[in-house]
C-alpha cells in the first residue's frame, strides 16, 4: 500500500516535472560586478514588458566559457568587452557587443583604524592588500594598473593577495582577512552592503575604463523579440538611473 | 609553462603528508584501543571532512584565520603567525581536510592485528612505544603505505579549501589546482591542458604504484 502511494506521487512528481513552461523566460548571464544593479534592472524591466527573467551570475570568463559550449542564455552581460568580442569572432552573438556602462574602481575596508586611501596602502597595520585576479578579472586588471601606474607596485607587491573573482574580493574584504581592497564601485553602494566599512572611490585617470558590455547569443534567431527588447532597455533613461544610482557612468 | 605551481603542489601534499603522518598515528592507535567513551565522537569528527564540503572548512578557516577574531588576533599577537593568505595556513587546512584519509587506513591496519602479538611483545618486556615501533608497525606496512599515498593524493586534489583561504599568491598558496582554474577562467585551454595532464600522469603513477604493491604484483614482477 505504501510502496503504491509512494509510486503513484513519484509518477505525479514526473507528469508534473515534464510540463512545459508556458510563460516566456528570458536567460541573462550577468558579470558579478553586476549583480546589485541588474536585480533592480530586471524588475524595472519585468514590470514594463512582463517578460519573465533568470539571472545566471558568474565571473565573465566562466559565462563566456559556458556560452562557447552551448550554455542556453539569451543575453550575456560582461565586465569587459574582450570576452564578449571572441564570442562574436567565434561566431556565437547575433552583433559584436555593445558598451552600456563603465564600472567605478574603488578602495573598501572594514577596519576602523585605516582611512582607505592610497597612501594607506603602505601603512604598516595593512597586512594583505584584496584584489580580483588581474588576470581573469576586469576589476582586477584595473586595480593592477592604479597600482603600477602610481609606482606603487613594487613596493606592495607582497601585500596583495588575489581573489578568483570580484565577489570572492568582497569576501576577503568583509571578512576582515584583507584589512583593504580593490572592489567594485556597485559593490560599496548596494543596500546590502551600504554603510559598512568605509571607502573611497579611486580617480578613472589612473585606470581604463572597466567596460561593461551587453551582447545577444544566437540562440535568440529563432523567438520572439524579448531579448531585442531587454537590450533597448538597458540602453533606456529607466536604466540608466538605475545603473547610475550604482556608481556606473555612461559615455557621452 | 611555469611550474612553479605544480612544484608547490607537491611541496604541500609532502609537508601535509609527513606531519599528519605524526599527528595521526598516535590518534590511530588511541582510537583502536581505547574504551573510552568519547571514542564515538572522536571517530565522527575525524571523518567529517569525508562529508562535509570544503567551503565549509574553507568558510570557517577563512573566519577563524581573520584577524578580527579571537583566534587568529592571538596567533598573530602571540606568535606574529598569520595563517591566511600563508603555506602553513594551507598546511594546518590540509591536514585537517586529509585526515580521514591517514587515521581511517592506520586504525584498520592496527585493528586488525592479533591482541596476541601486542601481549606478546609486553611479556619480553617491551615498553608500549618499542612494541608499536617494533612489532604492530613492520605489521601493517600496506595499511602505513595506503594512508600516506592517499593523504598525499588527496592533497594534491585540494581545491575549494584552497582556493576559499589562499589568495593565489605565487610561490606560496597559487597550487597546480588554482593555477588550473584560472587558466581555464582566462580562456587559456592550453595551459590549462598542460598542468592537468602533468597532475594527471603523476597521480595515476602514484596510485597505480600503491595498488601493484598492495596487490602483491611488484614483488612478483621483481622476481
Amino acid at each position: 500500500m505504501k510502496f503504491r502511494r509512494f509510486s503513484v506521487s513519484l509518477l505525479l512528481l514526473a507528469v508534473l516535472a515534464c510540463r512545459p513552461s508556458t510563460e516566456v523566460k528570458l536567460t541573462i548571464a550577468v558579470a558579478a560586478n553586476m549583480q546589485y544593479a541588474i536585480s533592480e534592472i530586471v524588475e524595472a524591466f519585468t514590470n514594463k514588458t512582463e517578460i519573465q527573467c533568470n539571472l545566471i551570475i558568474g565571473s565573465s570568463g566562466k559565462l563566456t566559457a559556458q556560452i562557447k559550449e552551448g550554455a542556453p542564455y539569451d543575453v550575456f552581460l560582461s565586465a569587459n568587452m574582450k570576452y564578449p568580442m571572441e564570442l562574436f569572432d567565434d561566431g556565437l552573438t547575433t552583433a559584436p557587443p555593445k558598451v552600456y556602462a563603465n564600472g567605478g574602481l574603488v578602495l573598501w575596508t572594514q577596519s576602523d583604524q585605516i582611512v582607505p586611501s592610497l597612501t594607506s596602502l603602505t601603512n604598516k597595520d595593512v597586512k594583505h592588500i584584496a584584489l580580483a585576479n588581474p588576470e581573469i578579472a576586469p576589476y582586477g586588471r584595473a586595480s593592477i594598473q592604479v597600482l603600477r601606474n602610481l609606482d606603487l607596485h613594487d613596493t606592495l607587491v607582497e601585500k596583495l593577495v588575489y581573489a578568483e573573482s570580484i565577489s570572492q574580493t568582497n569576501q576577503f574584504i568583509s571578512t576582515g582577512v584583507a584589512q583593504i581592497g580593490f572592489t567594485a564601485k556597485s559593490v560599496v553602494l548596494s543596500p546590502d552592503l551600504k554603510g559598512k566599512g568605509k571607502w573611497k572611490t579611486l580617480d578613472p585617470k589612473y585606470y581604463d575604463p572597466v567596460q561593461q558590455g551587453i551582447v545577444l547569443t544566437r540562440r535568440n534567431e529563432n523567438r520572439d523579440n524579448s531579448p531585442q527588447r531587454f537590450f533597448d532597455f538597458i540602453f533606456s533613461e529607466e536604466a540608466r538611473k538605475i545603473l547610475e544610482k550604482y556608481g556606473y557612468s555612461m559615455d557621452e | 609553462m611555469n611550474w612553479d605551481p605544480l612544484i608547490l603542489t607537491f611541496k604541500l601534499a609532502l609537508v601535509t603528508t609527513a606531519l599528519l603522518f605524526l599527528v595521526s598515528l598516535p590518534l590511530a592507535y588511541w582510537l583502536t584501543y581505547t574504551k573510552s567513551k568519547f571514542k564515538p565522537i572522536a571517530e565522527t569528527l575525524v571523518s567529517m571532512p569525508l562529508v562535509l564540503p570544503p567551503t565549509v572548512l574553507g568558510f570557517y578557516f577563512l573566519i577563524a584565520f581573520s584577524p578580527n577574531n579571537f583566534f587568529g588576533n592571538w596567533l598573530d599577537q602571540t606568535f606574529g603567525i598569520q595563517l591566511v593568505f600563508s603555506f602553513w595556513g594551507l598546511v594546518l587546512a590540509s591536514m585537517i581536510y586529509s585526515l580521514p584519509f591517514m587515521v581511517h587506513p592506520l586504525q584498520s591496519g592496527l585493528s586488525g592485528l592479533p591482541n596476541s602479538l601486542k601481549e606478546a611483545s609486553y611479556v619480553m618486556g617491551k615498553s608500549r612505544f618499542q612494541t608499536l615501533v617494533k612489532v604492530l608497525l613492520p605489521n601493517i606496512k600496506s595499511s602505513l603505505l595506503t594512508g600516506i599515498v592517499l593523504a598525499f593524493a588527496h592533497t594534491i586534489g585540494e581545491f575549494g579549501v584552497v582556493l576559499m583561504i589562499g589568495g593565489s599568491i605565487p610561490g606560496s598558496t597559487k597550487v597546480a589546482s588554482i593555477a588550473i582554474y584560472e587558466e581555464v577562467e582566462a580562456l587559456n585551454y592550453t595551459a590549462a591542458n598542460t598542468y592537468s595532464l602533468v597532475l594527471f600522469a603523476i597521480t595515476f603513477g602514484i596510485l597505480l604504484l600503491v595498488y601493484l604493491s598492495n596487490g602483491g604484483y611488484l614483488k612478483r614482477f621483481l622476481k
